[in-house]
């Protein structure tokens, strides 16, 4: 981990080592906790490598870089055994012996040697990185290469030369210090067709991919890295991304933009979602086809702006006015991400109603090696959308033509033979508003029935474990992470169990989810919000939830694994 | 094009209802425009003016009350080859639309934005509006409406509009000959139809409105390219200016910011592998 003060560089430095291991072969995760702000408040970045696939930031830290001694305070707690720690000062009385026990500390005077060396401050982090590189016994070719892409183009031949240097002068600090004990080494590993990117731009590319040519959204943390990537690529793509005045305007220009035929996107979190809400339910009743990816926060209200929480399943599951059909998605790992981001797409110009695809801040900025996403797996298809020569067929076409599994054929404005009302109010099979109870019944009935024919295509959970455990997990989004490594720690003790990982909200998997409960003889609902919100869906489903436990984090921060099995084996002891 | 070819049913509105003139007029407009019902959308908020679509022949979209700017900027975005219609009225426009007015003003995409006026909430019955003057009984203020009117020709022309407009159902030939200039104005066009309400505003009659009506048309001396004349007009609280108040040219958000000449709802999605891949290579 490296820790800091907003300002001091920390996010860069982080960013910069995650590439450098994710070169060096290494499955890369990041935790990246930083305040929302832009200087002045601690900042802290933890990067993990693995050889085997990881998805979160596991249990402890083994190095801690420190800018200062607070950042010590801060976290000895989370310093594994044996754990080294490097720190700018040497302010460690305050700390107990017992939280010193087995710990190293190392005076690394970062920014004396900045100073010293290049009388300007800001090359503290890269002596840090070479500080780092010693430690973890990383190639130092492939750092200078890193260093040069990263600098070269915006700072010019001196600061690339200049920290390269400082990394040179770290490592030297280092070598004085650090005993061949406290070093780890990572050795290189082949490096092919691997990328390292976040949740939010999994989410862009895949929007990309699937033919999203048209984004509003308004900035809003933790989600606007989405909208950041798609406005580079956008124009060669024949795309636009337009910055809306507020989240209301941002879904009706989505909503306007798919009405006349392109597949739309917007991103939100928190407040930007609840102001979506209007037109959440005006995609419901107009039948617009319409993606949202919300990446959330923790709230209430402003809440948290750049902490991780999964305290919006309820409002996409239940909200807005009246009743109508949507979709909501939970990709477990960023593989899904980009995958559901596509199919999204895909279900929402089928069964013409909202898509939500619900993720967190951890996925969203944080950034994760994964392999690259297979291109030939996307399939894009718009479904009932009609061409001209289609609609020309049509002898009297009906936007909202009654059809057996609900979903009409969609013409878009500028066809020949498709002229056509869409509307908010509620309105007859040609979209002219009607008030008759007969007609408002068989609409309403029209639009819900798009959910049970969507059932056959919905992503089903999915299944981690053992069979035969009696032991059952369930959970959504980004926990896939703890709570698989949680399972590792359980079986270490000689516990099996297993896992269901809920990966469509909405339609509720009901009956898979009963099944898999009735097989448990405890069940524990594990997730990142106060109330248990998974855990009360799956109640209103009718499940028998007696024996449900629920495990709740609602700090700001995800689950450590140790924290879900230290739960699981606390109840299992009662 | 015939005038019939957009007439898709008789009006219900009430008998008197400014609206009258302003769809007699939008048929008159488009027809001498020559454009087709298929390349006309007509997006509308919730009021009187919001059952426009049943009766104006076109694609049509009828929204929430104060969104149809932004989902008519989607619309135009998505394909430039339509004209825009957005059909609000001063509740819609000025009140819970404010925002997105204001906006769509500053964003300039090229769309034709028709504010009906009738100064009173009439659909629920006929509370007192942004427009309403101070003092104004209405069953919301019966002891009148201590807030002081709004007008949302000084805003636009103070947020950079660059055609600024207004129109009077009492003079639908006018009214006509505003439309074709703000439908053929290549940037986002205001034009306020003065409407009266017949049923629910008894203040703003088609007789008051004609004893305040100041016409700029009809004035040679008139110069419709000074913004500052233009917003010295409204400085007489005793006049209500009517006609093309202000209008220049400028390069609209459609020009600034679509990247190519197709429109964006007819790309083609089918993207080689290879050039999506180049894409990641980024992240290597």
């Amino acid at each position: 981990m490296i820790s800091g003060y907003a300002g001091d560089g920390v996010l860069f430095t982080g960013n910069v080592l995650g590439k450098i291991l994710k070169r060096q072969g290494w499955e890369v995760v990041t935790y990246r906790d930083f305040p929302s702000n832009i200087r002045g408040e601690a900042t802290n970045y933890t990067i993990r490598a693995s050889l085997e696939k990881i998805h979160g930031r596991g249990d402890a830290i083994d190095v801690l870089m420190a800018f200062d001694c607070d950042a010590i305070l801060r976290h000895i707690k989370s310093l594994a055994p044996g754990g080294v720690i490097l720190c700018e000062g040497e302010a460690t009385e305050t700390l107990r012996p017992a939280e010193r026990k087995g710990k190293t500390f190392h005076k690394f005077p970062m920014r004396e040697l900045a100073r010293k060396n290049f009388k300007n401050e800001i090359y503290k982090n890269s002596i840090l990185l070479g500080g780092l590189c010693y430690i973890l016994n990383l190639d130092f070719q492939v750092i200078e290469k890193i260093i040069s892409e990263v600098f070269l183009e915006r700072k010019g031949e001196e600061v690339v030369e200049n920290n390269i240097e400082a990394v040179n002068l770290g490592c030297e600090q280092a070598k004085m210090i650090i005993e061949d004990q406290e070093r780890h080494n990572l050795i290189e590993r082949p490096d092919k067709g691997r990328i390292f990117l976040s949740g939010n731009e999994t989410i862009a590319f895949g929007a990309l991919a699937a033919g999203c040519r048209f984004f509003a959204a308004y900035p809003i943390c933790p989600a606007s890295e989405i909208w950041q990537w798609l406005v580079h690529v956008f124009p060669d793509f024949n795309g636009l991304v337009v910055q809306a005045e507020d989240e209301i305007a941002a879904i009706n220009m989505a909503l306007g933009a798919s009405y006349a035929g392109v597949r739309s996107m917007t991103s939100t979190s928190g407040p930007g979602a609840s102001l979506m809400m209007e037109g959440f339910s005006l995609a419901g009743m107009a039948e617009i086809p319409v993606v949202i990816a919300h990446v959330q926060r923790a709230g209430p209200s402003t809440g948290l702006p750049t902490k991780s929480e999964q305290s919006d399943l309820n409002m996409w599951v239940f909200g807005s006015h009246g009743d109508f059909p949507r979709i909501v998605l939970s990709p477990g790992t960023i593989e899904e991400l980009f995958e559901f981001t596509v199919t999204a797409f895909n279900l929402a110009d089928k069964y013409q109603c909202p898509v939500i695809i619900l993720t967190e801040q951890n996925y969203g900025q944080n950034f994760y090696t994964v392999d690259n996403f297979d291109l030939s797996k996307v399939h894009i298809d718009r479904a009932m959308l009609l061409s001209q020569e289609e609609l020309l067929k049509k002898k009297d076409y009906k936007r909202y033509e009654l059809t057996s599994d609900g979903i009409s054929p969609r013409a878009i404005p500028s066809l020949k033979n498709g002229v056509h009302l869409v509307e908010s109010v509620e309105h007859n099979e040609r979209g002219y508003r009607d008030e008759d109870p007969a007609v408002r019944v068989r609409m309403m009935q029209k639009r819900m029935k798009k959910l049970k024919s969507a059932s056959r295509d919905l992503i089903p959970p999915k299944f981690w474990g053992t069979e035969e455990a009696s032991i059952g997990v369930i959970g959504f989004g980004s926990t896939v992470s703890p709570i698989s490594e949680a399972m590792g720690h359980l079986a270490e003790q000689g516990i099996p169990s297993k896992y269901l990982q809920i990966r469509t909200l909405w339609p509720f998997p009901a009956k898979k989810t009963e099944r898999f409960m009735t097989s448990c003889e405890h069940v524990f609902v594990v997730e990142n919000n106060y109330s248990g919100q998974l855990s009360a869906l799956i109640q209103g489903q009718g499940i028998e939830c007696s024996k449900v436990i629920k495990v709740t984090k609602y700090s700001g921060h995800t689950f450590r694994p140790v924290e879900i099995s230290s739960a699981i084996l606390k109840a299992l002891k009662r | 094009m015939r005038e019939d070819e957009y007439h898709l049913d008789d009006p219900t509105w009430c008998r008197g209802c400014g609206l009258f003139a302003v769809f007699a007029s939008l048929k008159k407009a488009a027809a001498s425009l020559n454009l087709s019902p298929e390349d006309m959308a007509v997006i509308t908020g919730i009021g009187c003016h919001g059952r426009f679509n049943n009766y104006f022949r076109a694609y049509g979209f009828h929204g929430l009350h104060g969104r149809p700017l932004p989902v008519a900027t989607g619309v135009k975005l998505a394909n430039k080859g339509l004209s825009v219609l957005v059909i609000s009225g001063d509740g819609d426009a000025y009140s819970i639309g404010l925002g997105h007015f204001i906006h769509s003003v500053r964003r300039n995409v090229n769309l034709t934005h028709i504010v009906v006026n009738n100064s009173v909430y009439a659909l629920t019955e006929g509370q007192t509006s942004p427009t309403s003057q101070q003092g104004f009984v209405s069953i919301s203020t019966p002891a009148g409406s201590k807030e002081m009117p709004l007008d949302g020709l000084v805003l636009a022309l103070a947020s950079g509009a660059k055609f600024v407009s207004r129109g009077f159902s009492g003079n639908p030939k006018q009214l006509t000959s505003l439309l074709k200039a703000a439908m053929t104005h290549d940037g986002y066009s205001l034009l306020e139809v003065l409407s009266p309400c017949v049923t629910h505003n008894k203040v703003n009659t088609y007789k008051w409105f004609q004893s305040k009506i100041y016409d700029v048309d009809r004035d040679p001396e008139y110069d419709s390219r000074n913004r500052s004349r233009a917003l010295a007009l409204f400085q007489n609280q005793e006049k209500l200016p009517v006609g093309l108040i202000f209008r220049e040219k400028g390069s609209s958000f459609d020009d600034l910011s679509l990247p190519g000449q197709i429109p964006i709802a007819f790309t083609d999605l089918k993207v080689e592998a290879d050039r999506l891949n180049k894409l990641l290579e980024k992240f290597e």
